[in-house]
C-alpha cells in the first residue's frame, strides 16, 4: 500500500469536498486562461497589426529621426547598403521608405495624408499594399440589381444594408460580416461578389500612380482613376506638390492609418520631396520574432553598419508607446491573475485546514502505531497535490478548445469598445493567444499554491503529540 | 524474562494554574507471556500509565524500560521506530485506516517495517485468519461491525511482531458477544503464543479473563494481584 494509493483514497473519503475545491482551482484556472489568453492574444494582435505589418520589427534611421522625424533626418539608401543588411542571416524582408506628410486634395476636400514612398515589389514582404487592394464595396446600386434579380434571404438583405459603403479585400470578409458561411453560402456570396466588383490595381515599378486608404478616399470622394494632389513641405523646405492619378484603393487593417496613407514609387516620393537618393527609413522584417533573436540581429546589423550616422533599432526602441500600451495592460492583468491565484490558495488552504481537523485523532493513531510524522505529511502534501493536478488539468481541459475557437475565430467587437480601439489605432478584434507557456505557468503557479497551503497545516503534523491527537 | 520494567515513573502535568500528580512513583515488571489487565476508577491514571508504557508519553521522572531500551531516552523518529518494531496498539474507537480494507489495514504495518511483500501476505492471511477474518480480507472498515473492527485491529497490532500489545479500554464499545468473542481471541493468542497483552479498562469481563490485574487510584498502584493459575 503505496503513499500515493493513500492519498488518491483519502481524496474520495469526502467526494463533495474535494469536487468543491477541484471546482475552485477549475474555474480559476479556466478564467485565468481565457484572461491571460485575452490579454497575450490581444497584444500579438497590436504587434501584429503595428510592427509586423507595417513597421517591421527593425528599422534603420537616421540617429535623429526618432526625435525630428524629419526629412533633414534621412540618410542615402545605396544597392551597397541593402546587399550589407540582406546578408545577415535570419532577415526575411528589407523595405526602404520614405515616410512624410501632406496635404492631400481633390479640390473640395482636403485632409492631412502620410506619404510613403515604397519600392512596390519589396513592400509586398512588409505591409503589402497589393494584399490590401479593395476589391468589393457594398453600393446601393449593387443592393437593387439584386433585389431586381431576386433569391437573397431576407435576414441577407437585411445584413447587407447595415454594411453599406463598406469596402473588401476579400470575399471571406463579406461572408464574415453578413455571418455566412463561405462553403455553404457561396451562391449567395457569388452574388453579393458579382454586383460589388470594385476596380483597381497595384502599382506598377515606375508607375507614376499612387493607392489611397479606403477612409482617406471616401473622406476625399476619391475612386480609381481620378487624380490625387499633394501639397507639402520637401527637402531644407522647398515646396513640395504634384499630381498623381489614383490606381487603387486600399484599405488598412489599422483604422488610424487607413484614415490617412498615400502610398506611391519610392521615385516619385523622392522626387516629390527633392530627397535624392535618401530614405527616411529602411523597415527589416525577421524569420523569428523573439526577443533574442530580436536583440541579437540588431546587434549583428549595427556591427556590420558601423555608422555614426545611422542606427538600427528594434520595434520597442521605435515605437514606445506601444511597449507602455502593453506593459500598462500587462500590470492590470496580473494584478487580476493574482487576486485570482489568492482565491485558488485559500480554497486549497480550506480544504487542508478542515483535512487536518478531521483527521486529527487518525493522524495520532497512524504516528502511534509507528507511522512516521514525514510520511504522514507527505500524504497529506500529495493529497492537495492531486486535488489541484485535478482542478488545473480538468481548468486546463475545458478552457483549450475555448481558447483554440477563438483563436481561429476572434471576436469582432461592436459598438462604444470596437469605436474606442479603432480610435487606439487597432482593429476591432480580440483574438485569443493560443497554448503559449502560460499554460504550464498556470500549472506551476497552482503547485506554488498547494505547497504555501500546506505549509501551516506541515508544521501542525510535524509537532503533534500523539496524546493529544488520540484524545480529540 | 522480563518484556517492561518501570522504575518509580511519576507523571507530574504542569497546567497553567494547578500541577497534576498523575503518575506516583510506580515501580512494576511485566514478564513475557502475560495477560494483565490496569484496573481503577476514571482519572486514576490507567490511560496516562499505558501511553507512558507505549512511549507516546515521557514519564517526569523514573525510568522506563522496554527489553533493556530506555525509552524516554528515544525521541523523534527514533522512537516512531521503536514503537513499530517493539509495542502493538489496540485503541477503544478501533482507528483503523477507513480508505483501507482489512487486508491492507494490517499489512500497511509491516510495510512501514519494509518487510517483503510475499512474507506480508502470508501473515496478513494468517492474522486474519486467527482472529476468524479470513473471509472478510477485502472489506473496508465501515463494511464491518465493531467486534470485527476490533479484531482486525488485534491483528495489526500482531502484525509488527511486537514485544507486547496495549489495549487501551479494547472493550468499551463492543457488545456482549463480541467481547466474549475479541477476550477468546485474545486469550488464545496469549496461551498459544505467548504474546503479552496489557490492557487498561473497566470492563469486569476483561477482569475476569486477566491472570494479572493492577489497581491503581490517584496514580498508585494499590494492588497487584496475580490468579492462583499464573502465580509466578
Amino acid at each position: 500500500m503505496n503513499l500515493f494509493k493513500i492519498a488518491w483514497r483519502n481524496l474520495w473519503r469526502n467526494r463533495r469536498r474535494t469536487a468543491i475545491t477541484s471546482a475552485s482551482i477549475l474555474f480559476a484556472v479556466f478564467f485565468a486562461l481565457i484572461m491571460r489568453s485575452f490579454q497575450l492574444g490581444f497584444y500579438d494582435h497590436m504587434i501584429r497589426n503595428v510592427i509586423e505589418s507595417f513597421s517591421g520589427f527593425l528599422q534603420i534611421q537616421h540617429i535623429d529621426y526618432q526625435d525630428d522625424p524629419s526629412l533633414e533626418n534621412t540618410f542615402p539608401y545605396s544597392a551597397e547598403l541593402q546587399k550589407t543588411i540582406e546578408s545577415t542571416p535570419g532577415i526575411t524582408a528589407v523595405v526602404p521608405r520614405i515616410e512624410t506628410f501632406a496635404l492631400a486634395s481633390t479640390g473640395n476636400q482636403t485632409k492631412g495624408a502620410l506619404i510613403m514612398g515604397v519600392d512596390p515589389v519589396r513592400e509586398r514582404s512588409l505591409s503589402n499594399p497589393e494584399n490590401l487592394l479593395v476589391r468589393y464595396r457594398i453600393t446601393h446600386e449593387g443592393i437593387d440589381r439584386l433585389n431586381e434579380d431576386g433569391g437573397l434571404p431576407q435576414p441577407v438583405h437585411e445584413k447587407l444594408k447595415d454594411i453599406l459603403g463598406n469596402s473588401y479585400t476579400n470575399t471571406g470578409s463579406i461572408a464574415m460580416d453578413l455571418e455566412l458561411d463561405e462553403k455553404e453560402d457561396s451562391k449567395i456570396l457569388d452574388a453579393i461578389a458579382s454586383v460589388s466588383h470594385f476596380p483597381g490595381r497595384y502599382l506598377e515599378n515606375q508607375d507614376d500612380g499612387v493607392l489611397v486608404s479606403d477612409r482617406l478616399a471616401k473622406y476625399l470622394r476619391l475612386t480609381v482613376g481620378d487624380t490625387l494632389i499633394l501639397m507639402g513641405q520637401g527637402y531644407h523646405g522647398a515646396t513640395a506638390a504634384d499630381l498623381y492619378p489614383v490606381r487603387g484603393i486600399i484599405k488598412l487593417i489599422n483604422p488610424e492609418l487607413d484614415n490617412k496613407i498615400v502610398y506611391m514609387n519610392l521615385p516619385y516620393a523622392q522626387d516629390f520631396t527633392g530627397v535624392g537618393d535618401k530614405v527616411t527609413a529602411v523597415g527589416i522584417n525577421l524569420a523569428d520574432n523573439s526577443d533574442k533573436n530580436m536583440l541579437a540581429i540588431q546587434r549583428s546589423l549595427a556591427e556590420k553598419l558601423n555608422s555614426d550616422k545611422i542606427k538600427v533599432k528594434n520595434w520597442k526602441e521605435f515605437n514606445p508607446v506601444l511597449v507602455q500600451q502593453i506593459e500598462g495592460d500587462n500590470q492590470s492583468g496580473k494584478a487580476f491573475l493574482a487576486l485570482l491565484y489568492f482565491v485558488i490558495f485559500f480554497g486549497i488552504f480550506g480544504t487542508v485546514l478542515m483535512m487536518i481537523h478531521e483527521r486529527h485523532r487518525e493522524f495520532g493513531m497512524l504516528v502511534s502505531i509507528g507511522m512516521r510524522k514525514t510520511k504522514l505529511a507527505l500524504i497529506m502534501v500529495i493529497e492537495m497535490f492531486l486535488i489541484g493536478v485535478l482542478g488545473v488539468i480538468s481548468g486546463t481541459v475545458i478552457s483549450l478548445p475555448l481558447l483554440y475557437y477563438f483563436h481561429i475565430h476572434p471576436i469582432r467587437l461592436t459598438g462604444g469598445l470596437a469605436q474606442t480601439m479603432e480610435d487606439m489605432g487597432f482593429d476591432p478584434l480580440m483574438p485569443l493567444a493560443w497554448t503559449e507557456s502560460y499554460v504550464i505557468w498556470q500549472g506551476l503557479i497552482v503547485a506554488l499554491m498547494v505547497v504555501l497551503s500546506c505549509l501551516y497545516p506541515l508544521r501542525k503534523v510535524l509537532k503533534l503529540k500523539e496524546t493529544e491527537a488520540l484524545r480529540n | 524474562m522480563k518484556v517492561i520494567e518501570l522504575k518509580n515513573v511519576e507523571k507530574i502535568y504542569n497546567d497553567s494554574e494547578f500541577k497534576v500528580h498523575a503518575i506516583r512513583g510506580i515501580d512494576l515488571d511485566f514478564e513475557e507471556g502475560e495477560f494483565a489487565a490496569i484496573v481503577g476508577p476514571s482519572g486514576s491514571g490507567k490511560t496516562t500509565l499505558l501511553n507512558m508504557l507505549g512511549g507516546l508519553d515521557k514519564p517526569s521522572a523514573g525510568d522506563i524500560m522496554i527489553g533493556g531500551t530506555h525509552i524516554n531516552e528515544l525521541k523523534g523518529s527514533k522512537l516512531i521506530d521503536f514503537r513499530l518494531h517493539n509495542i502493538g496498539f489496540v485503541f477503544q474507537s478501533y482507528n483503523l485506516i477507513p480508505v483501507l480494507t482489512a487486508k491492507e489495514n494490517v499489512e500497511f504495518i509491516m510495510q512501514m517495517q519494509r518487510r517483503p511483500a510475499a512474507k506480508r501476505l502470508e501473515r496478513t492471511r494468517e492474522l486474519l485468519e486467527k482472529v476468524g477474518l479470513g473471509d472478510r480480507l477485502n472489506s473496508r472498515p465501515n463494511k464491518l461491525s465493531g467486534g470485527q473492527q476490533q479484531r482486525v485491529a488485534v491483528a495489526r497490532a500482531l502484525a509488527s511482531k511486537p514485544r507486547f500489545i496495549l489495549a487501551d479500554e479494547p472493550t468499551a464499545n463492543l457488545d456482549s458477544v463480541s467481547t466474549e468473542n475479541l477476550l477468546d481471541i485474545m486469550e488464545q493468542l496469549n496461551r498459544e503464543e505467548k504474546i503479552t497483552f496489557i490492557f487498561s479498562t473497566h470492563d469486569a469481563r476483561v477482569v475476569k479473563k486477566a491472570k494479572r490485574v493492577i489497581t491503581i487510584e490517584d496514580g498508585k498502584v494499590i494492588r497487584d494481584e496475580w490468579k492462583e493459575e499464573d502465580v509466578r
